[in-house]
């Protein structure tokens, strides 16, 4: 419906080139503070595997900052399943630490960590105040892509590029979440430095091959890194929520409220099984 | 606010209600025993031929009248002898037929309009007391003159926008035609043209309804005390009648105004037996508007349509069959001007059409048979570089209908009926191509037969004590063929599984009885005490998120998980008339609970979601208040000023952590103010004032950085910030209050030719009225800002009118 919803929006102000703002001062009561988690792992790339923990900040605060909760002790546990069971061995636990708290506090990273397709992970968050958080995830196995080609509009070959790519989506449910970067890097520090994200799953094409293709050219020339992953379905439903949450806005719109797949904070801890690809669009 | 439990009296009623029921039959078929006669007829204005419904009958030497129903068919029975009957009906002059009874007579009479000059003796009867002599309470009637003559933005009369001028209607803001009857959602009114369900009565995402004014009759709606011959929605009634057609000489009306025109052809096809009306009505702010547009959204057009049709045949003195339609479209396209192959087409609309026949049986025993299509759908087109999809979805009705009245004798009116609709639900087909995948989906149609049977008596019972009494059986079916994924009852996840239902397989079955009940007691002449108790069920249901209805809102029928809505409401007033019932007045006090509410889960999928229910969470809403009317009828000055008191809240217990919270449209304080003012015969004025307490709204109470990432170079975090919000609708929106003015100057009057010009200002003091909030976080100052958006300054139009 994004799609509706934004012509729709853009019909409103074409129509109403009347409609007129002005500033207004709002009173809302102060918030009760709540800890936000934003715990990613994968199976490829060290630079994603981290745990940030905030805090909520009360709406109306003049304070553009991360909000960071230092000193926590975060340690996740790969797991290894038997049956229907899960089990979580402490000789697997490992530490995530505050390592750079100076510079950036609230990150939690492991350089020595990396995340294995196909295994579940546990979190498991202490704060310093003795509050506690968990959470759990898995990695799936990455899709493999059979096709990509890009292609130029004609006679102007030196402005637009676009690509088009192609995997098999199986026939369990699967969940996609795709981030572009343009940078003649592959490392992407943290999701959030991508430029463009897609959230996805199979219901409208399952158990067949599944076409993507980028429909904002990028320049001729342009070196872009393509990340498809593969998520849970909870993970899904959080970032589908969050995306929501995110672009939520405009006069129509419900207050969304992310969906947590964590207990004792706001959040997600997403296990990506990554699939990468970097194309030099030429 | 207290929670409220469901509480479940209807057996209780049903076993008096059937008891009195009894009770008033014994009494109708006993009455019989005097000699008496009959006199009906139809009552009809003499200029076009056009039934007046609600004109009023009268016997001079004071036993009694009637007034005409909606077909403007009356009937009233008196014991033999002389009699003089005023036949009297607002706007026109009142007519005196002196009458000896001897037998069962038919009377048609004519009423001619004020303003005409007629040779016939004209007396001055008693003025219309209806108000307080009927049982009715919350139903008021405005004709579609009047709403003509209302200020409004643009100059574009509307019927939607007339009806909030009432207490105890409330707007749901500028941009919006959905209504809020006594704390009920907008899914909650039946609109109904010429008994046609109209799902979506708005153009233009909701500044103007489907109703063309050239087209309108009269509008009547009933808010609270509902009698048994109404149903399907639990908070009102809403029935726009579209006019007949003149049927003594061929007329042309229009209107030109800024944003829209509207022609009007009618005429007789047989003088005095038959009539047609044909009117259009089409915006042309896509034309107007595209010079003036930057060259990015050139591309962009919008334009909406209306057709109304109608026929009307007398086909003997006991039967005349009516033929009406509407069709009608809203038309978007957007061409992308960077890219010839982007392209969306956006359409959606209305059709409906009726067949009505009124037949006499007798002069004591009226019937009208209606068969009714209705269909809503909607398609959205987007093609883009390397395919396209296409979306199409749509809802529709076959109904039929039978309303019987039998005019007993002098004091029971019985009314009995049945009516059985068939529901074609389809909530989407996706079509198209996306790079070498084609894309074929179908949200799986559902199918629903809905009945209802009733029965009531309208009983005098004494010259103080009158009821009105009914029963009204209605059963809702889902059934098959239909698919359903089963849901694990723990995690709430499909499990892939589906259930199948054969052809006709009941899926979920809902019988249902609603009693309803009012009472009269005429306290003098001139004011009386009224109470009423309705119960209602809703077996359709409106899927949106938003605040305002869309075209993309799918109707959704009552399934095994979605339980009927309930609602039952309680309802006091006092009724009183001054000098000769010039003035009108009343106070109603009202208290209304509803169960089996619907609203969405936070963050719901709505676009082709083959298992919307499960995004559904379900819950009680209650409402009460207090609404105060005083009308002035006649005279130069005319007009009414209302004023409500209300509250409206909703407990859901996956929202708000299960504590009540305000609806959205909660309004505790609520005016309107009318005033139109004859000045001359040339010239005439309205004004309008309407007030409200601000809407309810969610806002966030904090936010936070979400989504990291490490910006090497600039050796900054990157987030995105996502705001939280913690109670529901706990924050007040500024008052909405405005005042409108309009001047109707008619140029020329005469039988061939008539002309006027409609001058208004809309937001005269030019109010800011919230339309929406929003917040800016300003990253150079570090400050959070909010802004309101309003739509309306001060907006001055014209319009021009003819008729000839």
């Amino acid at each position: 419906m994004r799609i509706n919803m934004f012509f729709i929006s853009a019909l409103f102000m074409w129509a109403l080139g009347s409609s007129c703002e002005k500033q207004i001062d709002i009173k809302v009561p102060a918030s009760i503070e709540e800890i936000v988690v934003e715990a990613s792992i994968n199976q490829r790339f060290g630079s994603l595997n981290y745990v940030v923990i905030t805090k909520t900040i009360d709406y109306f605060k003049p304070d553009l900052s991360l909000n960071a909760v230092s000193g926590a002790t975060v340690y996740i546990t790969e797991g290894n399943v038997a049956g229907t069971d899960t089990f979580y061995d402490v000789a697997n636990r490992r530490q995530f630490i505050d390592l750079a708290d100076t510079l950036l506090p609230g990150i939690y990273i492991n350089p020595s960590f990396m995340g294995k397709a196909g295994k579940p992970y546990l979190l498991e968050i202490a704060l310093k105040d003795g509050r506690k958080v968990n959470g759990k995830t898995f990695i799936p196995v990455p899709v493999v892509f059979d096709s990509i080609h890009t292609w130029f509009e004609k006679n102007n070959k030196d402005t637009n590029a676009y690509f088009y790519l192609q995997w098999k989506d199986g026939p369990e449910q699967n969940n996609y979440r795709m981030a572009l970067w343009k940078n003649v890097d592959s490392n992407l520090t943290g999701w959030g430095i991508a430029n463009r994200f897609y959230t996805f799953d199979d219901e409208f094409i399952n158990n067949t091959e599944r076409p993507f293709q980028s429909i904002n050219p990028y320049r001729y020339g342009d070196t872009l890194n393509i990340y498809l992953s593969q998520i849970g379905r909870k993970e899904f439903i959080f970032w589908n929520s969050f995306r929501n949450a995110a672009n939520n806005g405009g006069p129509f719109a419900t207050p969304v409220s992310v969906t947590s797949n964590i207990n004792g904070a706001i959040g997600s801890f997403t296990g990506y099984g990554i699939a990468y690809k970097q194309l030099i669009l030429r | 606010m207290v929670k409220f439990p469901e509480v479940n009296i209807s057996h209780f009623l049903l076993r008096n209600f059937l008891l009195i029921l009894l009770l008033g039959f014994i009494f109708a078929s006993n009455a019989m025993a005097q000699t008496r006669f009959t006199i009906s007829g139809y009552v009809k204005d003499s200029a076009n031929g056009e039934t007046l419904t609600g004109a009023v009958v009268l016997v001079k030497e004071g036993k009694g009248g009637a007034a005409t129903n909606a077909y403007g068919f009356y009937s009233l029975t008196l014991a033999e002898g002389s009699y003089q009957l005023i036949y009297s009906y607002i706007g026109f002059q009142t007519k005196l037929v002196q009458l000896n009874l001897y037998k069962n007579t038919t009377l048609n009479l004519a009423l001619a309009g004020e303003g005409i000059k007629v040779k016939e003796v004209v007396i001055t009867a008693e003025r219309e007391d209806k108000n307080v002599r009927s049982t009715e309470m919350g139903r008021i009637e405005i004709s579609g003159e009047k709403i003509k003559s209302l200020p409004v933005i643009f100059g574009e009369p509307d019927v939607l926008k007339a009806i909030t001028l009432l207490p105890g209607i409330k707007s749901g803001g500028e941009a919006s035609t959905g209504f809020y009857v006594r704390g009920g959602g907008p899914d909650q009114n039946l609109i109904l043209m010429d008994e046609a369900v109209v799902y979506n009565p708005s153009h233009l995402f909701g500044f103007l309804s489907v109703f063309n004014s050239d087209a309108v009759k009269n509008v009547d709606i009933i808010k609270g005390g509902m009698p048994a011959n109404y149903g399907g929605r639990l908070s009102s009634i809403l029935h726009v009648n579209m006019r007949e057609g003149n049927n003594q000489n061929f007329n042309y009306s229009g209107g030109i105004g800024l944003i829209s025109s509207r022609l009007t052809a009618e005429g007789p096809i047989q003088k005095g037996k038959s009539s047609f009306l044909i009117s259009g009505r089409r915006t042309y702010i896509d034309i107007l508007a595209k010079p003036f547009l930057p060259d990015r959204i050139k591309g962009n057009s919008y334009y909406f349509y209306d057709l109304n049709l109608k026929a009307n045949f007398i086909l003997s003195d006991k039967d005349r069959l009516f033929i009406s339609a509407y069709f009608g479209r809203d038309i978007f396209d957007y061409q992308s001007v960077l890219n010839s192959k982007v392209k969306f087409n956006f359409g959606w609309g209305n059709s409906t059409a009726t067949l009505r026949w009124n037949h006499v049986f007798n002069s004591k025993l009226f019937c009208n048979t209606s068969v009714i299509f209705n269909r809503y759908d909607l398609y959205n087109d987007a093609t883009f570089g390397s395919g396209g999809i296409s979306v199409r979805s749509s809802l529709q009705d076959w109904n039929m209908k039978s309303d019987f009245s039998w005019f007993a004798n002098d004091n029971h009116l019985v009314k009995f009926g049945l009516n059985y609709t068939f529901h074609t639900f389809q909530p989407g087909i996706l079509s198209g191509t996306i790079g070498s995948i084609n894309l074929d989906e179908t949200i799986n149609k559902q199918y629903a037969h809905e009945f209802a049977v009733y029965l009531m008596d309208e009983w005098k019972i004494s010259h103080r004590w009158s009821v009105n009494y009914g029963v009204r059986a209605v059963a809702f079916n889902l059934v098959g063929p239909y698919q359903q994924e089963v849901y694990d009852n723990d995690t709430k996840l499909p499990t892939g599984q589906h259930t199948r239902f054969k052809s006709g397989e009941s899926i979920a079955f809902y019988p249902r009885l609603e009693p309803r009940f009012s009472a009269n007691y005429l306290l003098n002449s001139s004011s009386s005490v009224k109470a009423s108790y309705t119960q209602t069920y809703q077996f359709l249901h409106l899927a949106t998120t938003s605040g305002a209805q869309f075209p993309i809102d799918l109707w959704v029928p009552s399934s095994r998980l979605i339980k009927p809505q309930l609602a039952y409401q309680y309802a006091l007033g006092y009724f009183r008339n001054f000098k000769q019932n010039r003035y009108e007045t009343s106070a109603e006090i009202y208290y209304k609970p509803m169960y089996n509410q619907i609203e969405f889960k936070p963050g719901a999928q709505l676009f082709f979601n083959q298992n919307l229910e499960h995004e559904m969470v379900f819950g009680n809403g209650l409402s009460y208040g207090m609404e105060l009317f005083i009308r002035k009828k006649t005279g130069r000055l005319t007009g009414w000023i209302g004023y409500t008191w209300s509250r409206s809240t909703r407990q859901f217990d996956a929202l708000n952590n299960g504590e009540p919270y305000y609806y959205r449209y909660d309004r505790t304080h609520d005016m309107s103010l009318l005033l139109s003012y004859t000045i001359n015969k040339k010239w005439s004025a309205n004004f309008v004032f309407v007030y409200g307490t601000g809407n309810a709204t969610t806002l966030p109470d904090s936010r936070y950085a979400y989504r990291f990432g490490y910006d090497a170079k600039e050796n900054q975090p990157k987030f995105t910030f996502i705001d939280k919000y913690s109670k529901v609708n706990s924050f007040r929106l500024p008052a909405y209050h405005r005042a409108d003015i309009s001047v109707t100057y008619i140029r020329k009057k005469t039988d061939k030719w008539e002309s006027s010009w409609n001058f208004s200002i809309y937001n005269i003091y030019n109010r800011a009225n919230p339309y929406f909030i929003y917040f800016n976080p300003d990253l150079v100052n570090k400050t959070v800002n909010a802004y309101m958006v309003y739509l309306f300054p001060i907006v001055p139009s014209i319009m021009w009118n003819f008729k000839f």
